[in-house]
């Protein structure tokens, strides 16, 4: 123990803060003030003992106290004093005090968190005694500051990679540590407060917030130093923000200095402190590390180099206090003091009075910037997608959709969670902490969003950037008003300030003045917030009602923005326009063309930012003349009866789905003819393409140059509008059979200059694109389109059909050298066999891009079960086709293909993460428990009832027309990716134009169908004694019930459920054998007849594939329908216990009745391979020709099988994953292989086979 | 950050088992400690640039961005200076708290192979 200071002054001198700040002020303008060296190096010169930091006070501590050393300015104060002296008579003017570490946070360590104040008290009173005597040396005036550490815990990120929503400590947490820190050190009379080496600017934000307050309460005000970290190459502190984003989110907290400290040496913070220098309106403050330590463990930068380095610094005037950090001495501060003593001080500039915002990288609303779009996909309030993802708690599809805005270029992005259903603030906090660990998304400032003060605040905490808050308002009075803003400016926001007060919502222009000039005064006199941060909203109000008074709601926001921008310096306009055109709902184009007129004339008067669909707004300039003058009338109120033109216009532009309208002529005929085949692309008009096609190739030198020229140029307009969602698919496919009628007029023209001159050069495609249905699977719909749309992009598409083995598809792309291959399937072992393709791939070293796309494909089982299979190149999941030329394109082209298989593979990184997760935490059941909480209908009081039939029945004679009733008409427009039900998306805005066309087209198909009979349907049904024995169903050859006949294997639930619910296998519906009761189970195949497949490549070979495909998918719209048609008639007649049953055909859509078909392979019996023993009870192949593929798909495709079940509360439920021990239970009872089972229940397994029996 | 393959890294602790390197290899070498003369398990912010090998991998994304060094696709770290190699494991397995944004970013961009 060195010897205790003569005599302790406890009574502290506690300054003049206002002084201390002119001071040193006046002190940095005429000099660069100099900051001490490294406390913890001169400490580890002493060489102290664990008895040393223990002194008196921690004697026998139950920790190991060592290294805790700011506990030195208690048991040793001297020393720590004598430390500070030596700083200051080498030239420091500032020294910090030994506290870096004194938090409770990060005392908790050494479990000295009750002398956290102490500490921070002694720690000032330590540097006070050594100011005294340094002063008392050489008269100059130093000064202290308490120095205040980051904690070891970070608010704004996880410590946890693998919980990146997780946080180890809250900002209220931190207000109350930190204040406890500053407490100490403001009642020791520190002149300064100094947050340093800040590793995340949220916890800094929370000091800044607790320091606030405690000035606020004493009405005074310290100085505050910022001083930040940046250790990487990167440039970014370590919470990931570039020095100017850190600056926007510290600047609330008036600094006297921002800087930076601890980085890696002098020459590597140059570029940072350059950074902050050239926006930081305050004075600049720098302390390296004594550069980079050798491998020797001593200090490669001598006191002349660190000085030299930092030299630069000062020379190029960019320093107003300098000092050291680790590995610094008083040496180094000597030296550095000398040479700061030949430069001048940088001069701090002024800023312009800009809005200033931070994510992880900072936004200025300068006057280049005429309109900041704020996204507003991520509000709950304003897209029912982004509600329904947050109200299921999708928070990874959640954070795409911000992702998105992002990358679509939105500046700031809104969050709103205001949902009754959920709670919002909870919500809003877990949503943000996942966006923190985003980069791509973090990087934009955030407008908090909410109608609750609570949630904008819980959101205020979890924010380390400069946010918006959205908003406050006079409504509930000045005094909640003034309470609010103050917060706001604590937190470090800036705010959207409603025209509300206690008196209700301006309407009128002099409300809207009145209002937010009251709001701006009492903002900046009386809260003190920055004007720049001030945006108002003066209230959009919609115009055009009918009502009168509503008349001037335009003129009156317009007005009234351009007064308040002029009178209330620096202030924003913002404003939520949708509002505006709520009487035109339901009328996009017009709502559009509004929305464009009125941001046109409010931009120019001083509106500057808005919660806007940047994708759904029109162009000024394009709108239409007379819509645009109609517009202008109403927003402009400009005469008494424009409300009354504008509806009669409206009309005109109903159900066009936006975009500027058109009216139905031929003028189009009168174009020129590149124009004329650009137009019949578009609209897929056939009618003139041959005599058009034949006017274009006169005037070009040869017919591939028409193919290259116009049909090529119209095709990319298609694409480009396809591409947008501006035309739907049945238009697209339109669109390709125009094409290829053209083409297929030119093909006898290229064969004859062929032949003339032997030249072989043909059409250069964009690409050869191999298409193929996997083996055992018949359904093609969705590779056809995908195979058309491809071809209109001018891709060359070599189709192998459906049932293609693996080896077809690898040696044809051999052989054809194809640049991708595009993998189709419907039913489940599909997804295997694609799985087996990929690995095919693999072997036989293919490296080209693998599509895989079909129903039951999905990303997550690309992800996690085909990509891994194929490293050689990249397998990607497409399932739709307006998204396939944009894959394939991005795949084929050299200079986006890397870029893009990177976003694959980490989209597929995170769905396969996402994946293991969320099964890892899906309680799944014992087998055994499962069945003993299996679903127990009360059989005692229940006879089942019998069918009329027993054994089979075919039926070959249907009324096709009869039939075409029963079609549900959703799925057909589904097919096409028109996404609605029928009927109601007829109507729909955007789609309803395309689906009307479809509808109509497959409307007189269906009528040659029926009248000229083009398919054959056939069923055939089957009934038979059965009781259910455990899981399965046991058949009965009769009704005694002696002889097995076959059994049908049920797999049940092993999902944990919840109240009460039971673990359902298809089994509990049958009656069991012990129950005594005699049941019953019935069987169907039924088929809408080979006919379509021929007729379908009729079409083809005419080049027409729409018809080819709307014949396809009218083929199994007729399946559905007889198995919808059957069943009733099963119903009502041959099982007959709902004879009375009168639901129309319509109805039947819902399943409202009693009993259920369920089909093998389908979510209540997963496994195909049941459908074995369907087929042979039927003898399907002999009575209706339908035979089952290797994989058990049905052929022809158009057909639908399944089980009839009748017992009054049997529904379809879906069996979900399946643990082991079921698995070997099954394979038992169905005496198959485990492997085999495995293999077929893939899908379904809630484990990886190798890796259990590895065990 | 545009480069998002995930990149195996292999750790060596043995000298005497050095890998063979090739040119889609980045080769990072921990140092044994950094120099500061830290109480041992004490480490400053920006000594855990220079020492923790996530700090190393994300200034290897870096640098690639910044086209100071080529493509890589492995990632080959020598820590036969270091003593205790189970940090680096550690680190590189999630298990070691993350003290800046990039540690997450590095999580999901790195993994350690074998």
């Amino acid at each position: 123990m060195s010897p205790s200071p003569d005599q302790i002054s406890d009574t502290p001198i506690i300054p003049d803060w206002q002084e201390v700040r002119t001071a040193l002020a006046r002190a940095m303008e005429e000099r660069i003030l100099i900051l001490d060296g490294a406390m913890g190096t001169m400490i580890q010169r002493l060489s102290l003992t664990e008895e040393n930091f223990q002194g008196e006070r921690f004697r026998d501590w139950s920790h190991p106290l060592k290294g805790n050393n700011d506990l030195l300015v208690l048991t040793e104060p001297k020393m720590i004093e004598d430390i500070h002296l030596e700083y200051y008579l080498a030239g420091a003017d500032i020294v910090e005090t030994n506290t870096f570490s004194a938090t409770s946070v990060a005392q908790a360590d050494y479990a000295c968190e009750e002398a956290v104040y102490d500490i921070n008290y002694h720690g000032v009173l330590c540097a006070r005694r050594a100011a005294i005597r340094a002063e008392e040396t050489d008269g100059r005036r130093r000064f202290v500051a308490g120095a205040l550490g980051p904690t070891n815990k970070t608010s704004s990120m996880s410590t946890d990679v693998n919980s990146p929503g997780h946080r180890a400590i809250s900002f209220d947490e931190l207000v109350e540590a930190y204040g406890e820190a500053i407490r100490g050190l403001v009642d020791a009379g520190a002149d300064l407060l100094l947050f340093e080496t800040i590793t995340d600017t949220l916890n800094t934000k929370a000091g800044i917030f607790a320091a606030q307050r405690l000035f606020e309460e004493r009405g005074i005000d310290v100085p505050i130093m910022i001083s930040g970290t940046i250790t990487d190459l990167s440039g970014r502190t370590l919470s990931g923000q570039t020095p100017t984003a850190f600056w926007y989110s510290i600047r609330h907290s008036n600094p006297i200095t921002i800087g930076l400290n601890c980085a890696l040496g002098a020459d590597l913070m140059r570029d940072h402190i350059s950074e902050l220098s050239s926006v930081a309106d305050t004075f600049i403050c720098a302390y390296p590390n004594a550069g980079l330590p050798n491998e020797m463990g001593a200090y490669d930068e001598t006191p002349e180099q660190m000085a030299g380095q930092l030299e630069t610094f000062a020379s190029e005037g960019l320093l107003n206090i300098v000092g050291g950090c680790c590995g610094s001495t008083p040496d180094h501060i000597r030296a550095i003091a000398e040479t700061a003593a030949r430069y001048a001080p940088r001069k701090v500039p002024s800023a312009d009075r800009l809005l200033r915002l931070s994510g992880l990288e900072p936004f200025t609303l300068t006057k280049d910037i005429p309109f900041v779009n704020i996204g507003e996909r991520t509000n709950v309030t304003g897209s029912a997608r982004f509600r329904k993802l947050i109200t299921a708690g999708d928070y990874t599809a959640a954070l795409d959709v911000a992702r998105d805005q992002v990358a679509n270029g939105a500046q700031v992005i809104d969050i709103n969670m205001d949902e009754g259903l959920i709670d919002s603030q909870q919500v809003m906090i877990e949503f943000l902490n996942l966006l923190a660990a985003e980069p791509d998304i973090a990087k934009v400032p955030l407008m908090i969003d909410s109608s609750k003060w609570e949630v904008i605040e819980a959101g205020l905490k979890c924010v380390q950037g400069k946010a918006l808050v959205n908003s406050i308002s006079l409504k509930e009075g000045e005094e909640a008003f003034i309470h609010h803003a103050r917060l706001v400016k604590a937190y470090g926001a800036a705010v959207v300030v409603m025209a509300f007060d206690e008196t209700g919502q301006a309407d009128t222009k002099a409300r809207k003045v009145e209002i937010c000039t009251r709001a701006y005064k009492i903002l900046t006199e009386v809260v003190g917030l920055p004007p720049e941060d001030i945006i108002f909203d003066p209230n959009v109000f919609a115009v055009a009602t009918g009502i009168e008074e509503h008349n001037n709601y335009g003129v009156d926001f317009i007005e009234a923005t351009k007064e308040i921008t002029d009178s209330l310096p620096h202030v924003h306009i913002s404003g939520g326009i949708s509002n505006l055109s709520f009487s035109f709902r339901g009328n996009e184009p017009v709502r559009e063309a509004m929305h464009a007129v009125f941001l046109y004339y409010a931009i120019q008067n001083g509106m500057d930012m808005g919660i806007v669909n940047a994708g759904q707004l029109a162009v000024y300039e394009t709108i239409d003349k007379e819509l645009r003058d109609a517009c202008e009338d109403v927003i402009l109120n400009r005469r008494a009866d424009s409300t009354d033109r504008m509806l009669d216009l409206a009309e005109r532009y109903k159900g066009q789905g936006g975009g500027a309208g058109k009216a139905k002529d031929m003028s189009w005929r009168e174009l020129p003819v590149g124009e004329r085949i650009t137009h019949a692309l578009v609209n897929g008009v056939t009618e003139f393409i041959e005599a058009d096609t034949e006017e274009a190739r006169q005037t070009f030198e040869r017919p591939l140059h028409v193919i290259e020229g116009p049909l090529m140029a119209g095709m990319n307009v298609v694409g480009d509008l396809f591409g947008s969602g501006k035309m739907f698919l049945p238009q697209v496919v339109k669109s390709a059979r125009v094409m290829k009628q053209a083409v297929a007029y030119l093909m006898p023209f290229m064969e004859a200059e062929k032949d003339a001159n032997g030249d072989a050069a043909g059409r250069k495609s964009a690409g050869k694109v191999l298409m193929a249905t996997v083996k055992g699977d018949v359904h093609d719909i969705g590779k056809n389109i995908v195979g058309v749309v491809l071809s209109c992009n001018n891709y060359e598409i070599i189709d192998l059909g459906v049932m293609v083995p693996t080896q077809k598809i690898l040696d044809t792309a051999k052989a054809e050298n194809v640049d991708i291959i595009g993998l189709s399937g419907l039913i489940t072992p599909s997804l295997d066999e694609m799985v087996h393709v990929a690995s095919e791939m693999e072997r036989e070293g293919f490296d080209i891009p693998l599509l895989i796309g079909g129903a039951t494909t999905s990303r997550v089982h690309t992800a996690v079960k085909i990509h891994p299979r194929y490293a050689r190149g990249q397998a990607v999941h497409v399932n739709d086709a307006s998204r396939a030329v944009g894959v394939v394109s991005n795949l084929l082209s050299d200079e986006t293909k890397s870029t893009f298989i990177e976003q694959v593979r980490a989209e597929y990184a995170k769905a396969a993460a996402a994946h293991e997760r969320a099964e890892s935490e899906k309680r799944r059941l014992p087998l055994e428990a499962a069945r003993s909480n299996a679903f127990k209908p009360d059989w005692t009081g229940y006879t089942p009832p019998a069918p009329s039939f027993l054994g089979t029945r075919s039926f070959t004679e249907f009324d096709l027309s009869e039939l075409a009733r029963y079609i549900d008409w959703t799925p057909f427009f589904q097919t096409w990716e028109l996404k609605g039900r029928y009927p109601a998306i007829l109507d729909d805005e955007k789609q309803g134009e395309a689906a009307r066309a479809l509808w109509a087209d497959a409307q007189k198909m269906l009528r040659q169908i029926i009248d000229e009979k083009w398919f054959a349907p056939k069923a055939v049904l089957g009934f038979w004694p059965a009781n259910a024995v455990g899981d399965d169903v046991r058949l009965f050859a009769d009704d005694d019930r002696q002889s097995e006949l076959a059994t049908f294997f049920t797999l049940r639930q092993q999902l944990s459920k919840r109240d009460g619910k039971p673990n359902m296998a298809l089994s509990d519906f049958v009656a069991p054998v012990d129950s005594g009761k005699r049941d019953y189970v019935g069987g169907f195949v039924v088929t809408a007849g080979i006919e379509e497949v021929a007729i379908a490549e009729r079409f083809e070979r005419a080049n027409d594939d729409y018809s080819s495909i709307l014949v396809k998918a009218l083929a199994d719209r007729f399946a559905e329908a007889m198995a919808e048609y059957m069943h009733e008639r099963v119903r009502k007649d041959y099982w007959g216990y709902a004879p009375d049953e009168a639901l129309s055909p319509d109805e039947l859509v819902g399943e409202p009745y009693q009993g259920i078909r369920p089909a093998p392979g389908y979510p209540a019996q997963p496994d195909h391979t049941e459908k074995t023993t369907l087929f042979r009870l039927l003898d399907a192949e002999n009575s209706v020709g339908v035979s089952l593929t290797e994989s058990y798909a049905m052929w022809p495709g158009s057909s639908v099988s399944g089980i009839y079940l009748s017992h009054p509360d049997s529904y379809y439920f879906g069996v979900a994953k399946v643990e082991r021990d079921q698995v070997l239970d099954y394979a038992q009872r169905k005496d198959m292989d485990v492997k085999e089972v495995e293999r077929w229940l893939a899908p379904i397994l809630n484990y990886i086979p190798g890796r259990v029996a590895a065990e | 950050m545009s480069r998002i393959d995930p990149i195996p890294v292999t750790l060596i602790s043995d000298p005497a088992k050095l890998v063979p390197l090739d040119r889609d290899t980045a080769l990072i070498r921990l140092p044994a400690n950094s120099g500061h003369g830290h109480a041992d398990g004490e480490i400053c912010i920006a000594c855990s640039g220079i020492t923790d090998v996530r700090a190393l991998l994300y200034n290897l994304l870096e640098e690639h961005r910044r086209n100071m060094r080529p493509a890589f696709s492995r990632v080959v770290v020598d820590a036969s200076a270091v003593a205790d190699s189970s940090q680096v494991v550690a680190a590189l397995t999630g298990k070691l708290p993350a003290q800046a944004l990039r540690d997450h970013t590095v999580a999901r961009m790195f993994y350690l192979a074998g």
